[in-house]
């Protein structure tokens, strides 16, 4: 009768729990997103997880109210809010309002101390904090300086300096500034690094040049190859950068495209050497596990790189699409993005920018900026991360919690509660968490300090127990000592 | 079988892990050794293995649980042991050695003594320790895979009255010999496919034409 009732209530539940989790996934309106949110375990495999940002809708010239766009190539946020958008197939910058809605203004030409000038191809742009416009003019081989409204304040061009070669040919393609007016520029064909000009426009230097790998198999080859073979080799150059950014305290984030998927992106500081922290994997490059061959196989394109805040930048991939997030210390947040021809999704995506809740992409086919907002589960990554870059790890813990109730396998969220548990003092608690988040150095000092715990509260049990153990050993051996009849030998004790 | 397993033999096997060269000479002369017991401590040690990789703490343990199978582990480590057992008596027999494959097995399944013990204890030390004590367990490791590789090679060496570098070399032309056996195998088990694919295609063809 009982072991009848048992059964009913497995089945019960069971029956439940199937109810439940049908409902859940009704629930979930994943269909309708054209791409997966994902991201890597600590095992490296993909999880997928509920989407974090979600399709908002594109904005095309038409829709702003000028000409459509052609080509554009680069998206620029400027510090009131305007969205910037350099229509190089148009030869022109166009103004967009904070919403996207309206045009503000086109800027397709500047008056030069008298003359008319315009632009030949701009491939990039970027508004400084002290609201300076600066456009890479790519083919007329200059960077021009206006102020938002259009008016002319200064030129960069022809930068003289003895590192470079004669005849060199400064095409720029993006450019940012930072808080001291300093011009970053990554220029095409300068493999040397990213070119840095001063204020007044003199170009002081490369900066955080990519050092070549070349494995000792290739070394071993080359030693071995004749003359001719070698010039018919390929030469080891280092890859050019494809996106900088620059974040409030002058660090210069760049991407460039890694063919060995590790590294895609660079956190520079002053003097350019890169700081930036690669994660438990060590790996800042996209994705992890890809297709070895085909159009979309082999590791991640990353063409630009947008720092956001709080120490989070994401890193957008040509190859598939995908924008990648990362935290400051290189932890992965989540992935999401794809290519196709539905809506929400990237033909030939190039830039990549932030406004608030929204990651906006500009798409250079398309000629269209496609707008993804956060989701719930995006937003409170988002925070629980920034809580934790401001120091605030138990205030973080409500928003890790709420984090495991959409995921739970997050191992970020895990180990944020494990940490915070840990700074209370909650060992066991701690260890559970951080078990679960695979954080092995945080679980060893939280065991380290539960053991300590256990074993100062049983010391007393403990050192009893081995006296007892010693006593209790004695005592057989002079009983074994007296049965053998030998009577005259010392013991332990 | 009961003889096999006895006390005695139990006994001597452990003597055989403090006194090597003693015990593996006297498990060739006087035939102190157990085969049976050996092939029950190589299937201790598969287990203790799988245990070790399984259950190991998670401080010192990079192992995804998910992808341990004591089953499969337990076949492949006697698939092995075969392996090792048979290329070293074929290689041997043709270098003057004087070891039966009887005491080869035994040689090499009491040198899985040490090993066992280790992984064991390691296992349960693991459940104590700390990061920056994990050294100590990997000390325990390393002791017991090293002294269970001495004994392995003091009981060739003992079972087969080689000198030292002859029984290097001896070791050696066994990895060769693992080799061709497999091969050999691999291609025999192909041939064999082949020719059954063939009788299944007249058998189809009958029935299909019947």
């Amino acid at each position: 009768m009982k072991k009848q009732n048992l059964f009913k209530k497995i089945a019960a539940s069971l029956l439940m729990t199937a109810v439940l989790c049908t409902g859940f996934g009704e629930t979930a309106f994943a269909e309708e997103i054209p791409y997966d949110t994902y991201n890597y375990n600590y095992r490296e495999d993909i999880v997928y997880t509920p989407a974090a940002y979600v399709p908002e809708g594109s904005v095309t010239g038409l829709s702003v109210g000028t000409t459509d766009f052609k080509e554009p190539r680069d998206l620029c946020v400027a510090p009131d809010g305007l969205i910037y958008v350099a229509d190089t197939g148009n030869n022109r910058i166009v103004v967009l309002n904070e919403t996207m809605t309206d045009t503000v203004r086109v800027i397709d030409g500047f008056d030069r101390n008298g003359t008319a000038d315009t632009f030949n191809q701009p491939y990039g742009v970027c508004v400084s904090e002290n609201m300076e416009l600066y456009i890479a003019d790519s083919m007329n081989k200059r960077i021009v300086v206006l102020t938002p409204e259009g008016e002319f304040i200064k030129i960069i061009d022809n930068p003289q300096s003895e590192i470079l070669e004669d005849g060199f040919d400064f095409t720029p393609l993006k450019v940012t500034v930072d808080y001291a007016d300093r011009v970053y520029v990554v220029a095409k064909n300068t493999f040397e690094g990213i070119m840095v000009f001063e204020s007044s426009g003199d170009f002081t230097g490369y900066f955080g040049t990519i050092e070549v790998k070349i494995t000792l198999w290739e070394k071993f080859w080359r030693k071995i190859a004749s003359k001719e073979e070698r010039s018919n080799q390929l030469l080891y150059i280092p890859t050019e950068f494809t996106g900088i950014d620059v974040d409030s305290g002058g660090f210069i984030y760049a991407s460039n495209i890694d063919a060995d998927g590790i590294q895609a992106v660079r956190r520079l500081n002053p003097q350019g050497k890169d700081v930036i922290q690669k994660g438990e994997n060590g790996n800042v490059g996209g994705d992890i596990r890809t297709a070895i061959y085909g159009k979309y196989g082999g590791p991640s394109e990353i063409i630009d790189v947008v720092y956001r805040e709080k120490g989070i930048y994401s890193l957008l991939d040509r190859k598939r699409g995908r924008i990648f997030t990362y935290d400051k210390e290189g932890n992965l947040l989540y992935v999401f993005g794809g290519l196709g021809s539905q809506e929400g999704t990237f033909t030939t995506p190039v830039a990549i920018e932030y406004i608030g809740d929204q990651i906006i992409v500009l798409d250079a086919y398309y000629g269209a900026i496609l707008k993804f907002t956060a989701t719930e589960y995006g937003k409170l990554i988002n925070e629980a991360v920034g809580l934790r870059y401001d120091g605030d790890e138990t205030e973080a813990i409500d928003k890790w919690e709420e984090v495991l109730r959409l995921d739970e396998n997050n191992e970020l969220a895990n180990t944020g509660i494990g940490k915070a548990y840990l700074t209370a003092g909650e060992n066991r608690l701690a260890m559970r968490y951080l078990k679960l988040g695979m954080n092995r150095k945080y679980y060893s000092i939280a065991w380290k300090r539960y053991r300590n715990e256990i074993l100062a509260a049983n010391l007393s049990y403990i050192l009893s127990g081995i006296i007892l153990l010693i006593i209790v050993w004695n005592i057989y051996k002079r009983w074994k000592r007296k049965k053998k009849g030998i009577t005259k030998e010392g013991g332990l004790l | 079988m009961k003889e096999l397993f006895s006390k005695d033999k139990w006994k001597f096997a452990f003597y055989t892990v403090s006194h090597p060269a003693d015990g593996f000479y006297e498990i060739r002369h006087r035939e102190r050794g157990s085969v049976p017991i050996a092939i029950f401590l190589v299937i201790l040690f598969s287990l203790s293995f799988s245990i070790n990789r399984m259950s190991a703490s998670f401080i010192v343990n990079d192992i995804d649980p998910r992808n341990v199978n004591a089953l499969t582990e337990l076949i492949a480590v006697l698939i092995l042991y075969l392996l090792v057992c048979v290329g070293n008596w074929s290689i041997t027999c043709l270098m003057e050695g004087e070891g039966r494959l009887k005491d080869i097995a035994i040689a090499i399944g009491y040198a899985m003594i040490p090993i066992i013990v280790c992984f064991t204890i390691g296992t349960i030390f693991s459940q104590f320790v700390a990061q920056n004590e994990g050294a100590f367990y990997w000390m325990i490791i390393g002791v017991g895979i090293a002294y269970g590789l001495m004994m392995m090679l003091i009981g060739i060496m003992q079972v087969h009255n080689y000198t030292l570098g002859k029984t290097l070399i001896t070791i050696f032309l066994t990895f060769v010999a693992m080799f061709i056996i497999i091969f050999i195998v691999l291609l025999l088990s192909d041939l064999i496919n082949q020719v059954y694919q063939f009788f299944y295609s007249i058998y189809q063809e009958l029935i299909f034409r019947a």
